[in-house]
C-alpha cells in the first residue's frame, strides 16, 4: 500500500505576508516557516526539505547564502527563489549554485504551483497513489 | 545761540556800518580839522593885515598931533580907529613913552604871558607885533608903529630955500608910537563856532550815513538771512519753500539761481522717492520670487530622492500587492470549489482570514502611499506637528532598504525607545534622512555597514535636553578641505550628471529652520558621520515613547 507522504516545503520569506501566503496556498504539503537565513539554515541543519522556497532579500543571512547551504547540505533539494525584483541581476549569483526556479513577485497562484509541481518532479499531486499497490 | 555766536551771526551789517562810519568820521575830521585850520591862519592874517593898515596909517596921521602934542586932535583921530572891528584900544605916546591920547582900557602886556612878539620886515623893520594872553584867557595882538617925522638937516647954506627945492639930507626921526590892541576874542569865537558847527554837522553826516548803511545793509542782510532760514530748512529735507525775492540786482540773481536749486533738489527727491518705490516693490517681487524658487528648489531634490526612491517604493507596494492578488485568487478558487452543501465552518474560517489578510494588506499598501505622498507634499504649506524621530526614520527606511540590500550594504538599525516628540514637520525630515542615507549609500562599497541610531539625551540643569540622530557609513569619506562646503549649495564631488549637490544644502536649511543642528564628521577612507540634534522646547514634559507600527 501507497504512502500518501505530502512532500515538504521550507518556506523563508522575511515577509509574513509571504510566509502565511505560501503557508496557505500549499496546503497540500507539509510546510515549514523560516523569517530569514539564519533560522533557515538553523533548520536545514537537522531537515531535509523536498523543496525550500527562499526570498532573495533578507536581512543579515541572505537567500544567496541559503541556497548555497542548500546545495551543500541537502544536494538532492529542490530550490525555488523568489525575488521581488524584476531584474535577474539579484538572482545571478544564485543560478550558479544551481536554482530549479525563479518567480519573480508578484506571481499568481498558477504560476506558483507551475514551479512547485515542476520543482517535485510532477509527483505532487497529494492523493497520487505513487507506486504499486 | 551764545552771545558771540549772536554777534559773529549779525556781523555783516555792523561791520559795514562801523566800517563806513569810521571811514565818514575820520574824512570827516580830517577835512573840518583842516579847514578850520586854515580858517583861523585867514582870521590871523586877515587881522593882522587890517591891523598893520590901521596902526601904519594912524602913526602917520598921528605925526603932526604928536609934534604938537595935541591931546584933542589926536584923541579926534583915534576914536575914528577905534571903532574898527576888534579894536580894543589904541594909544599914541611920545618919544618919553609917555601917553598923549588913548582910548580903550590901558592893557599892559608885561602883566600877562607873551605868546610872541615878532618884527616884521617889511616895513623897513618899524612894524612890531606882540601876541600875549592875560587874564587867563583873554588874547590880544598889540601892533605898535612909530610916529615918524622927516628930520631936515638944515646947513647955513639952505638956509631960505623951498623945502621942494630942498635935496639935502632928510632922514626919519620917530617921535613917538602908536599902539593899537586888538582882541582875538571874536577871531576865536568864530573859530569856536566853526569847530561846533563842523562838529555837528559832522555827527549829522554819520548818524545819516549810519541810518543809510543800516537801511541799506538790511536790504542785502534780509535776503540772506532768509536765505540762511531756507538752507536750514532744505537741509531737513523741506522744499517746498522758495525766495521771495524780486529784486534784478545781484542778490536777486542769487534768489532766482536759489529757486533754481530748490527745484531741482525737489525734482531729484521726487526722482528719488519714486524710484524707493518701485525699487520697494521690486525688492517685494523679487523676494516673492526667490522665496518661489527656494520651494521649487527643495521640491525638485525632494523629486530627484523620490526618484531614486522610485525602485523601493516599487518593491515596497509589490509585497503587499502579491498578497492581496494572492489571496484574492486563492479565495475566489476555493469558492468554485464549494456548494453550499459542502461549505464548511472550518472553509468560512479560512476565507475569513484569507479576507483579513487582503484588508490588512491593503491598508499596509495605503499606508506606503500616504507615506509617499506626505514625502512628496509642496513645502510650501510647513507645518509643525509632534512627530517621533523613530517612526519618521522607520517610514524613511521602507523605501530605502530595497536599495540597500541591493547595493549588499548591512544596515544597522538602533532607535532608542524613549525618544521624545519633537516639534517639526515630518516630510521635510523624511527628506532629510533620505537624502543623508541616500549620501552614505553612494559613498559605501558593497559588504560595508550603514548604522543609524536615535539617542535621548534627557534634561540637565540649563539644558533642556535633545534627540540626536546619527547616520554612520564607512565609505569614502570627505577630505577635511572640503567638510565644511559639503552643505553649500551646488558642491558636490560627483561627476557631472551624477547629483546637483543641492541635498545636503537643502538639508541644512530644514534642519536649521527646525532649530536643530546638523554636524559632520569624515575621515578620507574611513567613512562619514552625520550627527543631527534637536532640541527639545525647555517646557517639554518626560519622555514619550512612540511605538511604531
Amino acid at each position: 500500500m501507497a504512502e500518501i507522504i505530502a512532500k515538504t516545503i521550507l518556506v523563508v520569506d522575511d515577509e509574513e505576508v509571504m510566509r502565511e501566503f505560501l503557508f496557505e496556498v500549499l496546503e497540500d504539503f507539509t510546510v515549514e516557516k523560516a523569517s530569514d537565513g539564519d533560522e533557515a539554515i538553523t533548520i536545514l541543519k537537522d531537515k531535509r526539505f523536498d523543496l525550500i522556497i527562499t526570498d532573495m532579500k533578507m536581512p543579515r543571512v541572505t537567500g544567496e547564502e541559503v541556497v548555497k547551504f542548500v546545495r551543500e547540505t541537502h544536494p538532492d533539494s529542490k530550490v525555488i527563489v523568489i525575488s521581488g525584483y524584476s531584474s535577474l541581476h539579484s538572482v545571478s549569483s544564485t543560478v550558479g549554485y544551481g536554482i530549479d526556479a525563479f518567480l519573480s513577485k508578484p506571481f499568481t497562484i498558477n504560476q506558483l504551483r507551475l514551479e512547485v509541481d515542476k520543482a517535485l518532479g510532477g509527483e505532487n499531486a497529494p492523493d497520487a497513489v505513487g507506486g504499486q499497490m | 545761540m551764545s552771545f558771540f555766536g549772536s554777534i559773529r551771526r549779525f556781523a555783516l551789517r555792523e561791520k559795514f556800518v562801523l566800517l563806513v562810519s569810521v571811514v565818514t568820521v575820520a574824512s570827516m575830521l580830517i577835512i573840518s580839522g583842516y579847514l578850520i585850520g586854515r580858517q583861523n591862519k585867514m582870521y590871523h592874517y586877515e587881522l593882522e593885515k587890517r591891523g598893520q593898515t590901521l596902526v601904519a596909517n594912524l602913526a602917520y596921521n598921528a605925526e603932526y598931533g604928536v609934534i604938537l602934542e595935541s591931546s584933542s586932535e589926536l584923541e579926534n583921530l583915534i576914536r575914528g580907529v577905534a571903532r574898527a572891528d576888534d579894536v580894543v584900544y589904541i594909544s599914541v605916546r611920545n618919544a618919553d613913552d609917555s601917553v598923549l591920547a588913548s582910548i580903550g582900557p590901558e592893557l599892559d602886556p608885561e602883566v600877562g604871558e607873551i605868546i610872541s612878539d615878532e618884527y616884521d620886515n617889511e616895513q623897513n623893520g618899524l612894524y612890531s607885533r606882540l601876541h600875549y594872553r592875560i587874564f587867563d584867557d583873554r588874547e590880544f595882538i598889540e601892533l605898535r608903529y612909530p610916529v615918524q617925522t622927516e628930520h631936515m638937516t638944515i646947513s647955513k647954506e639952505n638956509l631960505g630955500m623951498l623945502s621942494s627945492d630942498f635935496q639935502g639930507n632928510t632922514t626919519m626921526e620917530k617921535i613917538g608910537e602908536v599902539r593899537i590892541g586888538v582882541t582875538l576874542d571874536n577871531l576865536k569865537q568864530e573859530i569856536n563856532e566853526s569847530e561846533n558847527t563842523s562838529i555837528l554837522l559832522a555827527l549829522l553826516v554819520v548818524l545819516t550815513a549810519i541810518f543809510i548803511m543800516t537801511a541799506f545793509v538790511r536790504v542785502i542782510t534780509r535776503p540772506i538771512e532768509s536765505l540762511v532760514t531756507l538752507t536750514d530748512k532744505i537741509s531737513k529735507g523741506d522744499l517746498t519753500k522758495t525766495v521771495d525775492v524780486r529784486r534784478r540786482d545781484e542778490i536777486g540773481l542769487l534768489a532766482e539761481s536759489f529757486n533754481r536749486m530748490i527745484e531741482s533738489l525737489k525734482k531729484s527727491q521726487d526722482e528719488v522717492e519714486e524710484y524707493n518705490r518701485t525699487l520697494e516693490e521690486k525688492i517685494i517681487e523679487r523676494t516673492r520670487e526667490l522665496e518661489e524658487a527656494q520651494h521649487q528648489l527643495i521640491q525638485s531634490e525632494k523629486m530627484a530622492a523620490l526618484g531614486q526612491l522610485a525602485a523601493g517604493v516599487a518593491h515596497e507596494l509589490n509585497n503587499p500587492l502579491g498578497g492581496i492578488l494572492g489571496y484574492a485568487q486563492f479565495t475566489l478558487e476555493k469558492i468554485e470549489k464549494i456548494t453550499i452543501d459542502t461549505i464548511a465552518d472550518k472553509d468560512l474560517d479560512s476565507y475569513r482570514r484569507y479576507l483579513k489578510d487582503i484588508e490588512t494588506q491593503s491598508r499596509r499598501c495605503k499606508t506606503i502611499v500616504q507615506n509617499l505622498l506626505k514625502f512628496s507634499r509642496s513645502s510650501h504649506s510647513v507645518e509643525f506637528e509632534d512627530v517621533n524621530i523613530n517612526q519618521v526614520m522607520e517610514e524613511t527606511l521602507t523605501f530605502i532598504e530595497h536599495q540597500l540590500m541591493m547595493k549588499q550594504i548591512n544596515l544597522v538599525k538602533e532607535l532608542t525607545d524613549n525618544v521624545p516628540n519633537i516639534r517639526g514637520n515630518a516630510g521635510q525630515l523624511q527628506q532629510v534622512f533620505t537624502n543623508i542615507i541616500l549620501n552614505a549609500m553612494h559613498a559605501s562599497e558593497p559588504d560595508s555597514k550603514i548604522e543609524i541610531y536615535t539617542r535621548y539625551m534627557p534634561p540637565l540643569g540649563e539644558f533642556p535636553g535633545a534627540v540626536e540622530i546619527s547616520i554612520i557609513d564607512q565609505g569614502h569619506g570627505i577630505k577635511e578641505e572640503n567638510l565644511q562646503k559639503v552643505f553649500e549649495p551646488f558642491f558636490t564631488t560627483k561627476e557631472v550628471g551624477k547629483g546637483t549637490g543641492l541635498g545636503l544644502s537643502v538639508s541644512y536649511g530644514i534642519v536649521k529652520e527646525h532649530g536643530g543642528e546638523v554636524k559632520i564628521k569624515s575621515k578620507p577612507g574611513e567613512g562619514t558621520t552625520f550627527t543631527i540634534v534637536f532640541q527639545l522646547e525647555k517646557s517639554h514634559s518626560s519622555a514619550d515613547t512612540f511605538n511604531n507600527k
